[in-house]
């Protein structure tokens, strides 16, 4: 099984600070720290060495990556390591941001730095062995480098951070615990009574400050979007019920009004009957309408945004956020009014 | 999930919804508590226009994170 | 001696058939085996006093009740047509490869009835599907009646300490319409009254049947509820560690916050007449189901009932973020069964049972990888299996 080693140029004994600018370049076999590696390796060679200066790497990060990603790609190793780059903060980000490329590329990676690396959180789904803080401890980090690196190399499946040496990186991976969720909600309950709060998933989330307010509704532009599915009669583009595939972008065409038996909610996951009944119930174009022509709001919008809010996966329907929500910036909206359940 | 991504870029969203904690689970910031899953903005144009009134007012204002309005 | 023969006449044949037939497999444990459009899994049972082993009236939890062990009813059945419930909601049992972990049946018989829909819409197929499967699996039990028991174990809840801890389940039963609901003592859901106390014996004795079709990793089949571990576990434990309060049913699905709102007080103030001083809330399915268990969660904590709540997880295996469909910050303690975004590694069974297409067209006999999400039961969120996720 082959390995490539990332190096900077002071480990690869390209020089000093001298040498930060060095653009990329293979070396044969294991060079320096690499060496030392062979042992914890067992089965897994060192064919080949990519060393970076620093300072190249930081000043040119896409033509460093592309020229490394190239290098790595005619060698097709069985896994990369990177480091270690113990406190170093260039050559930290540096090995991160190779070792979460490649892993992006299928390429099992693992590169080493101390937990407090800025590297550490560069690194993508790669593996992050934690380290010293400076090249004394070089004897320590070799072996447990080298070890998860064979262990990446063989294919076999890796344990938690805990038992097999790396930085949590903060994904959540499925595992069979020793019992039951019903066992240990009873633990965590009784725990709770005791005084202590013990949970398996927290709520740390994602959050997105509020934009400013609209300064002059008068003269903006204010669209609608829904998640209740609605949609024209008959739903011609056949919108899901449950699990959208889609979102779809329907023109208004000026109308003043969403017409019962013009437009229906084909949403799986209430009664749409009042709905169906009268799609302004949904989707309140005729009020908003009124207030255009009142000057409350500038102007609607003509296009309307509509998926249906039922059962999507979280990352599907953030991504469909995402795509209309630039596709509202690019025409200049300046307001969103979103029709939930 | 819509009205987070809208607002990240940087476009005021306000989300009218049965199910204000859904909505600050997900991370809506501007929120407007409609009355059922069936008919988020009331069952006639009266009511709709208050509640699209409060929900206009909501875009018009600074608010905290995960802010539920009600409607009168 | 004289004997009477009576004769009826029957419109069996002028009544449209709301099943053309039945399939019957029986496939040994360990197979390679996938099963596909799974709606239920039931375990025989058969009651020694001839009353029914899903009883539709009165109460179960009291006399005896025969189990086979071992063996494991699945039913399947392709709904017809464009309102199919299990659109884009595939719902898989694996009885070998590496999903077989996720389900506890691989290393049971199975016995797999596909039905073949006939005429009549989707609850008249559904219905009949679901009495034949549950009358299929109390005959199947019928040898249980003869010879003696290997194992007879006792539910009983006797005095206990009053300084334990009391502690009551909350069992979430989702109703959210035709082909979507739980049955209690084969009544909706939504019409039985919930939220209501019952005695946790009547769970496991076939008190809660399955009638409920999406969301297949994070829904309950009918065994899950005859083997629910979360009562097992608190019978065990009663006078132990915890005094075992009772067992609270509520709804998931209520549909409007002010329905969900008052529910969820209510299920908090049975918990309180149960004199719990904490309770574990589980839940049933997706969705806003999820909002039912946060409320309830909240109207316990507030009440001073302390929870923990069994969930399980939508977490794009790409990102860093943990994702919960609902979240009330009372929630601080949270079991995950798991997150049903991860992918299982494909798997060439040497059969499929139920339907040779997944609902997408995928020939199921090549499909995957293939998320938890499509897998019966595997992120169940009553505890019943011990799959978990953790961050790495």
């Amino acid at each position: 099984m082959k390995a490539v080693h990332y190096l900077n140029q002071f480990f690869a004994g390209l020089g000093g600070e001298e040498q930060a600018e060095t653009q990329p370049i293979r070396l044969d076999g294991a060079v320096g720290p690499g060496r030392g590696l062979a042992a914890a390796l067992g089965g897994v060679e060192i064919v080949a060495t990519l060393a970076c200066g620093d300072d190249y790497f930081a000043e040119h990060e896409d033509e460093a990556l592309a020229a490394l990603l190239e290098m790595l790609a005619e060698i097709e190793p069985d896994v990369l390591i990177a480091g270690p780059a113990f406190g170093s903060g260039r050559y930290g980000y540096a090995c991160a941001r190779f070792a979460a490329a490649a892993a992006e590329r299928g390429i099992p990676t693992v590169a080493a730095m101390h937990e407090d690396n800025p590297g550490v959180g560069e690194a993508g789904a790669a593996y992050v062995v934690p380290t010293a803080v400076n090249v004394a401890g070089m004897r320590d980090a070799l072996p447990r480098l080298g070890a998860l690196a064979s262990a990446l190399a063989s294919g076999r499946e890796i344990g938690s951070a805990e038992d097999e040496g790396y930085l949590v990186r903060g994904f959540r991976r499925n595992y069979v615990a020793e019992k039951t969720g019903a066992e240990r909600a009873v633990e965590f309950l009784l725990a709770k009574l005791e005084g202590e709060t013990r949970t398996e998933v927290g709520g740390d989330m994602d959050r997105v400050e509020p934009p400013p307010p609209v300064a002059d509704l008068s003269s903006a532009l204010i669209a609608l979007v829904t998640e209740a599915g609605c949609v024209p009669q008959g739903n011609p583009d056949h919108l899901q019920s449950v699990r959208a595939q889609g979102w779809f972008r329907y023109d208004l065409g000026g109308a003043d009004t969403l017409a019962s038996g013009r437009y229906e909610s084909v949403h799986g996951g209430f009664d749409v009957t009042l709905a169906n009944e009268d799609p302004n119930r949904l989707v309140p174009l005729d009020t908003v309408r009124g207030l255009e022509r009142d000057g409350r709001v500038g102007r609607v919008h003509e296009s309307l945004y509509t998926t249906t809010g039922n059962g999507t996966p979280v990352v599907v329907a953030t991504r469909f956020g995402q795509e209309i929500a630039g596709e509202l910036r690019d025409a200049g909206v300046q307001a969103v009014l979103l029709s939930g359940t | 999930m819509l009205a987070k991504e809208i607002e990240r870029a940087g476009i005021p969203a306000v989300y009218v919804t049965s199910l204000p904690t859904v909505a600050t689970m997900i991370g809506a910031n501007r929120i407007v508590r409609g009355p059922a899953i069936t008919h988020p903005f009331g069952l006639d144009e009266d009511d709709r226009k208050r509640i699209v009134e409060r929900a206009l007012a909501m875009l018009e204002s600074d608010v905290e994170p995960n802010t539920v309005w009600e409607v009168e | 001696m004289a004997w009477e023969l009576a004769t009826f006449s029957t419109d069996l044949l002028r009544e449209p058939e709301a099943i053309k037939g039945v399939d019957v497999e029986i496939v040994p444990p360990g197979s390679s085996v996938r099963v596909t459009h799974v709606l239920d899994a039931v375990e025989p049972r058969i009651r020694p006093d001839g009353r029914a082993a899903f009883p539709r009236e009165g109460r179960g939890g009291e006399g005896r009740t025969n189990r086979l062990d071992g063996v494991v009813v699945l039913s399947c059945l392709d709904f017809p047509g464009e309102e199919r419930p299990l659109h884009e909601q595939e719902s898989i049992v694996d009885l070998g490869g590496p999903a077989a972990e996720l389900t506890p049946f691989a290393d049971m018989t199975a016995v797999v009835l596909t039905f073949s829909p006939g005429d009549g819409g989707h609850v008249e197929i559904d219905a009949r599907a679901r009495q034949t499967a549950l009358s299929i699996a109390e005959e199947i039990a019928r040898g249980a009646l003869d010879g003696e028991p290997e194992e007879v174990e006792r539910f009983e809840l006797g005095a206990a300490e009053e300084s334990l801890p009391a502690v009551a389940a909350l069992i979430q039963l989702s109703d959210l319409g035709a082909l979507y609901i739980q049955y209690v003592y084969g009544t909706p859901a939504g019409e039985a009254g919930l939220p209501r106390a019952v005695d946790p014996a009547e769970v496991l004795d076939g008190a809660v049947t399955c009638g409920e079709y999406h969301w297949a990793a994070m829904r309950n089949p009918t065994w899950f509820f005859q083997r629910n571990e979360l009562i097992r576990t608190l019978y065990r434990e009663h006078g132990k560690t915890l005094r075992f309060a009772g067992v609270v049913l509520m709804r998931g699905y209520e549909q409007s916050a002010a329905d969900k709102q008052s529910a969820a007080e209510r299920a908090a103030a049975v918990a309180a007449e149960l004199g719990a001083d904490g309770v574990v809330i589980t839940t049933d399915a997706g969705g806003n189901s999820h909002t039912d268990v946060m409320l309830t969660c909240r109207a316990c904590e507030q009440a001073g009932i302390r929870t923990t709540v069994v969930l399980a997880e939508e977490t794009d295996p790409q990102s860093t973020k943990p994702i919960l469909t609902d979240w009330v910050p009372e929630a601080g303690s949270i079991v995950s069964t798991g997150n049903v975004e991860e992918l299982v590694e494909a798997w060439r069974p040497e059969r499929v049972l139920g339907g040779d297409l997944l609902l997408d067209g995928t020939p199921a006999a090549e499909a995957g990888p293939i998320p938890v999400r499509n897998y019966l039961g595997a992120a169940n969120q009553m505890g019943q299996l011990a799959l978990s996720a953790r961050t790495e």
